[in-house]
């Protein structure tokens, strides 16, 4: 889900640097240390490494553990092994016990592991959510910077822009987008698989940098009337060093924020993505096994709530760090 | 996939003398969900009974109520009598909207398609070797507008399929301009300007049609849509594809290519004119596009609207499940004369171990969950292409192949003494079926775990058909999912239409051979047969397949297909036309 | 202040209007052929007739031309032919590719149950939203206001598309609360559409409202701390009157401008919902018409009204706000 402009607003950090100063410790050191205190978000943040070590150690997991979500795969099981004739399992849930060998069960009609199919999907998920919020924040970062400190028609030129694309029907425009950027790379099977990877990631960029963009540029344009950013300028820096060595650092907080809440985001749009079916065709999504099990919500409700579950619990943990996150980089939201 | 499109048959064959053969087996279409006996697939149609007379009456069935049939992928193709050529809307023309020479009607005893007249007061009179056919249009049948149907009005509609080229869907193609006289020439009135030619002629009331040559299946290929009347004047190719114009029981209230069709009751049809239809609902919704998920979960859950509701998409196996233990009375199994089969390009695999090895590493059962399919109920194993039933069809043994078996050390065992290990097979992927990407997934495994080198080639559902199946230059050695079905029960449409060789240079595309299979003597065989006299020509192409199969294995059989459809318990009278593999429109009627 | 709303509106203008260009550009500049999807369907596409469709749509013309033929539609009625020539009416829109009915009539159709789900939904989140923001915020620091707080928090966290499948599930299909789900338009009388409509709305409604809740609590602590507050209520005005007329008026106008702004988030639920509850609207119109073969006229269309929608609303909402706080119009 896009990161709502309400977020946002409940974001906005007038002044980075207003935070209590306590001697010898920069800012980002006093809200790291607010946030080690928070129990709420050091336990979402241990759920993240968690499932992020999952998502790494994937392979791994499921080479040990002898499960496939590729049934293409020369030691996957074969559909008519484990499987009815109506494409029910015949081990494991739903009609018999639990067994170690599938544990969360296998996938009706193919018999694909499903847990190796889930650690598979959070890879994807976190892979994708992780490149597109660092690419559209440091976007968002750059024109923000560029159209704050420049006066004139570049800002309006800029400023203008990123209200289209916020006016933009943003979920439309991607469902929109992604079939032509990959119809035009079709064809090439070899390419096909990252074609989509790497759309998905683009069309995610191409709408999710804006909030971010202005947000950048109302710190900027505070901070440029500041005297410290004055005196640098009535002394010659050049503009350059300017914007990164003397207004960046004073970014550092809304940069965070904007971060970590735009993870969550991600990890959602993605999913959400491939559960409207316009995704990614070929590679593990957790969006994608929720639109499978759909119709199993009662005949095989395992199936259905496994995935809704991992996105679940993945978004809310990220949400609830975001927020401390927010909370620990400028205390005044905290009312 | 639904195989919407069925036959091009290039028939000569005596179905006539076959007549007596058909029917009598037993019901194949029942309800309950029971399996389907197996003996019947395919025997169907060959029944005929020339003397029927309307009006019919269903015992206990009411009037009203409007049926709303869902379908995913249906009426995306022209309605236009002369261009139906599909199953779906084939059914729903000649079973609702269109009169034809003769017509279908499902026997409640048997189960079996009869063939009966319709606008013609009888089966056709041929002359003494079949190349003169007439038939006498009855009195009393009138068009939507009140009119009468003429003698006139017949005759243009069958000159009119002679047009292949406004109509390239149409059967016309196939069976008009090949039989008719002067069928090679004369290319239709709007293609050639006129209705000046000379195979169709008008006396009083009798039509009459000359042919090139014997044609004595005439009977079967009249009762298609092309072969009734069109209001000569009235049918602009395009805007008459929009809005045809009925002389059956219902006629067209609304239309939308792909989404709906809404039918309501045609007052002016008579039914004491028509021996085969009836007009029990008040009329009919038809609606497009919806998904197979959407469509089970209203059949299962009967409620509302859903009670008057039914499907000719086929349920997924999970909702079979269910509805086999909760509402077995609303699932109704039928068959339908169609096999699907996997076709090596005859070009490309030139080795026919290499073939053999295919036939044994495909994962049939592998295959079939992960496509939906129930075994036994819409898909029975396959050893050939001829459904069971078709009169003269030999059980063949296909190197010891066992139904549905898959032996991946015995295929790999064939590539090696050929040579061939590690060919590589290419398939085509449609990226975005779902269902086809798993498959693809349990193609590639088994084929490599026989010692192929598998490599799909991707395309989409849109251009599956045209960069694939019809493009004799697509990069595929293999054609996965092609299906045939029978035009009418004779081998005649089984075996010249898929094994008969096509000049593809020349055609630019395989026409219905889809295998590129190029044998000049078997070539020679199939136009032997044809001069066969009538009654031997069955048995001849039993074994002429027996023959081609075993000598040369230009396809792998995967299933001949059945049909498993639901409806809600108010649909009445639900029964499979096993011609088509479609519903029996005429027997249908909704209780309160 | 007239000033301003030309000003306004014809930046808004000027929005759609790049818009549609770029949703033009987006299909006819690309470099593949935007006849070919339609050659695709009705059989093989071969070289002949897609040099053919190409030429009858006019895809060999000039873009430039090509945009000036499109939007000359939009006024005035147009000729479209690929295979017969179809005539489209202004407004024109172009022809549907899979149904070939005007991509207009279709639109007016599943307009009104977009707009149904959406101005429903966000009428309810709005209400919602902003009650439980005033209780929380009368009761700030307490356990109603944390439990508010916190509960607004999860929920806002969960994928919205997710908790709309539970619901459906459950309240529709399991338990039938709802059995009968899906659009009725209202023609067919208002209980069969309000009955319809209930559950996507609460879903819509209960998601939303977290972050109204959470955003009409911030605005109202930060009013409640004012000075004219603080002298309304040692004045004796009761306490409710101080939250609902002296506190609530002064913080909901931020609440609305954050309403308008929301517009596209509204529609991007809309389109989640449509898709779950099966409700043939705007959003499952264009998903359906982006499966292969792509049917450019509908996307097109589609992202189109969306985008006017959008700018539409935030337009409103401007002009709403230049009314209440007559700052805005100096900036």
């Amino acid at each position: 889900m896009a990161i709502t402009p309400a977020a946002l607003e409940e974001g906005v950090v007038a002044d980075a640097t207003g935070a209590e100063p306590v001697a010898g410790k920069s800012p980002t050191q006093i809200a790291l240390r607010r946030l080690r205190k928070d129990k709420v978000a050091m336990f979402c943040a241990f759920l993240v490494l968690v499932m992020t070590v999952l998502a790494i150690l994937a392979p791994v997991i499921t080479g040990a553990m002898n499960i496939y979500w590729d049934v293409s795969h020369p030691d996957a099981p074969t559909g008519s092994e484990v499987l009815d004739v109506y494409g029910f399992p015949i081990i494991g849930p739903p009609f018999n016990g639990f067994t170690w060998e599938h544990p969360l069960g296998l996938a009706p009609r193919t018999g694909s592991d499903n847990l190796a199919y889930l650690l598979y999907g959070l890879r994807t998920s976190m892979i994708v959510a992780f490149s597109a919020a660092v690419l559209s924040t440091f976007i968002g970062v750059v024109i923000g910077l560029v159209s704050g400190f420049s006066r004139g028609w570049v800002d309006r030129v800029l400023s203008f822009i990123t209200d289209m694309f916020l006016s933009f029907p943003s979920l439309l425009a991607m469902l929109a987008l992604a079939p032509i950027i990959v119809s035009h790379f079709g064809g090439n099977l070899d390419l096909l698989g990252t074609v989509q990877f790497v759309t998905l990631i683009v069309i995610l960029v191409i709408f999710g940098w804006m909030s971010l963009a202005r947000l950048i540029r109302g710190q900027v344009l505070s901070l440029r009337e500041r005297e410290f950013i004055q005196a640098a300028e009535v002394i010659g820096v050049p503009t350059r060093q300017i914007l990164f060595k003397e207004l960046l650092p004073n970014l550092i907080a809304p940069i965070v924020i904007t971060l970590s809440l735009n993870l969550p985001a991600f990890v959602a749009l993605e999913a959400g993505l491939s559960f409207l079916g316009l995704g990614l065709s070929d590679i593990p999504s957790l969006g994608k096994m929720v639109s499978d099990a759909r119709t199993y919500y009662s005949d095989y409700p395992l199936f259905l709530w496994v995935p809704v579950a991992a996105i679940g619990v993945l978004t809310l943990a990220l949400n609830l760090l975001g927020d401390s996150v927010r909370d620990a980089f400028d205390p005044r939201t905290r009312r | 996939m639904r195989f919407r499109k069925p036959i091009v048959a290039l028939s000569a064959a005596g179905l006539l003398a076959l007549a007596a053969c058909g029917g009598g087996d037993g019901g194949s279409s029942n309800n309950g969900g029971e399996k389907v006996d197996r003996e019947t697939l395919g025997n169907v149609g060959s029944g005929q009974d020339p003397e029927r007379e309307g009006p019919v009456e269903i015992e206990g069935a009411q009037e009203g109520g409007i049926a709303t049939v869902y379908t995913q992928v249906g009426l995306t193709t022209s309605i236009d009598p002369s261009d139906l050529y599909y199953t779906d809307t084939s059914a729903i023309g000649s079973g609702l909207l269109f009169r034809s020479l003769t017509q279908y009607d499902r026997d409640p005893e048997t189960g079996q398609m009869v063939l009966i007249p319709d606008l013609a007061t009888d089966l056709g009179t041929p002359n003494e070797d079949f190349t003169e056919w007439t038939f006498e249009i009855r009195d009393g049948v009138r068009w939507e507008t009140g009119e009468e149907v003429t003698a006139e009005d017949v005759a243009y509609g069958i000159i009119r399929s002679m047009d292949n080229k406004t109509f390239p869907g149409g059967p016309g193609l196939y069976f008009s301009n090949p039989y008719f006289l002067g069928g090679d020439k004369y290319k239709g009135p709007f293609t050639s300007g006129t209705t000046e030619q000379e195979a169709v002629s008008v006396d009083g009331n009798k039509v009459i049609i000359k042919m090139s040559k014997p044609f004595p299946d005439f009977p079967y290929y009249g009762s298609f849509p092309a072969m009734g009347p069109i209001p000569e004047g009235e049918d602009d190719p395009d805007e008459y594809a929009l809005r045809p114009m009925s002389t059956g029981p219902y006629k067209i209230k609304e239309y939308t290519p792909a989404k709906t069709l809404v039918l309501e009751r045609n007052t002016e049809w008579d039914p004491a004119t028509d021996p085969g239809r009836t007009q029990y609902p008040d009329g009919y919704e038809f609606k497009a596009g919806v998904q197979i998920d959407q469509i089970d979960q209203i059949m299962l859950g009967d409620k509302g609207e859903g009670q008057t509701s039914m499907t000719y998409e086929d349920i997924s196996a999970q909702t079979y499940r269910t509805m086999q233990n909760e509402a077995p009375d609303r699932v109704v199994t039928g068959t339908s004369p169609c096999t699907y089969y996997y076709a090596p390009d005859y070009r490309k695999i030139k080795d026919i171990k290499i073939r053999e090895a295919l036939m044994w590493a495909l994962p049939y059962n592998d295959l079939m969950v992960t496509g939906g399919y129930i075994p036994e109920v819409n898909a029975f194993p396959a050893s050939q292409l001829m459904a069971p039933g078709v009169a003269g069809r030999v059980d063949i043994d296909l190197f010891g192949h066992g139904e549905f078996e898959t032996d991946p050390d015995k295929a790999k065992q064939l590539l090696e003494e050929s040579g061939n290990l590690g060919y590589e097979i290419k398939f085509p992927w449609r990226t975005d079926n779902d269902i086809n990407t798993k498959s693809k997934d349990v193609l590639i495994k088994a084929l490599e775990a026989a010692g192929f080198k598998a490599t799909p080639v991707a395309t989409t559902e849109a251009k599956f058909e045209g960069d694939i199946i019809d493009n004799p230059d697509s990069e595929v050695n293999v054609r996965s999912g092609m299906g045939w079905c029978q035009d009418w029960p004779s081998g005649s449409t089984w075996i010249p239409p898929v094994f008969q060789s096509v000049d593809i240079k020349e055609l630019g595309q395989f026409g219905t051979n889809y295998a590129a299979f190029n044998e000049p003597e078997v070539d020679q065989k199939i136009n032997e047969v044809f001069e066969l006299p009538a009654e031997e020509q069955a048995d001849a192409w039993g074994k002429l397949e027996e023959e081609i199969m075993t000598k040369y294995l230009p396809i792998i059989p995967y299933f001949h297909s059945g049909v498993v459809v639901a409806h809600g318990s108010k649909i009445q009278g639900y029964e499979i036309d096993n011609n088509l593999g479609m519903p029996a429109y005429k027997d249908i009627w909704i209780s309160e | 202040m007239a000033g301003y709303i030309v000003r306004r509106l014809l930046s808004a203008a000027l929005v759609v209007v790049l818009t549609s260009m770029f949703v033009f550009a987006l299909f006819f500049l690309g470099p593949a052929n935007a006849a070919r999807p339609l050659c695709d369907l009705n059989g093989r596409c071969n070289p002949e007739k897609l040099a053919l469709l190409t030429e009858q749509l006019g895809l060999n013309d000039s873009v430039v031309n090509q945009y000036g033929i499109w939007a000359k539609g939009l006024v005035s009625d147009r000729e479209i032919v690929f295979g017969p020539t179809f005539h489209c009416d202004a407004p024109c829109l172009g022809i549907s590719y899979s149904t070939r009915g005007e991509v207009t009539t279709e639109l007016f159709d599943r307009f009104p149950a977009t707009i149904s789900v959406a101005i429903g939904g966000g009428a309810l989140y709005l209400v919602i939203g902003v009650v439980l923001g005033v209780v929380a915020a009368a009761r700030r620091g307490t356990v109603v206001d944390r439990g508010l707080v916190a509960a607004s928090l999860v929920i806002y966290s969960i994928p919205f598309y997710v908790v709309a499948l539970v619901a459906w599930i459950f309240f529709s299909l399991e338990w039938g609360i709802f059995p009968d789900t899906t659009y009725h338009p209202i023609s067919e009388g208002v209980g069969p559409w309000f009955w319809g409509l209930l559950l996507p709305w609460l879903v819509l409604g209960f998601t939303n409202s977290t972050t109204y809740a959470r955003y009409t609590r911030g605005q109202m602590v930060e009013t409640l701390g004012e000075d004219y507050i603080r002298t309304a209520t040692a004045k004796g005005v009761r306490r409710s009157k101080v939250l609902f007329k002296h506190a609530l008026r002064a913080a909901i106008v931020p609440v609305i401008t954050l309403f308008g702004l929301d517009f596209a988030y509204l529609l991007t639920g809309t389109i989640f919902l449509e898709q779950i509850f099966q409700i043939d609207g705007i959003g499952r119109w264009a998903i359906e018409a982006l499966r292969d073969p792509i049917d450019f006229p509908v996307v097109s269309a589609t992202v189109l009204v969306g985008a006017i929608v959008i700018v539409v609303a935030n337009l409103l909402v401007d002009i709403f706000y230049s009314f209440i706080d007559p700052r805005v119009r100096l900036a």
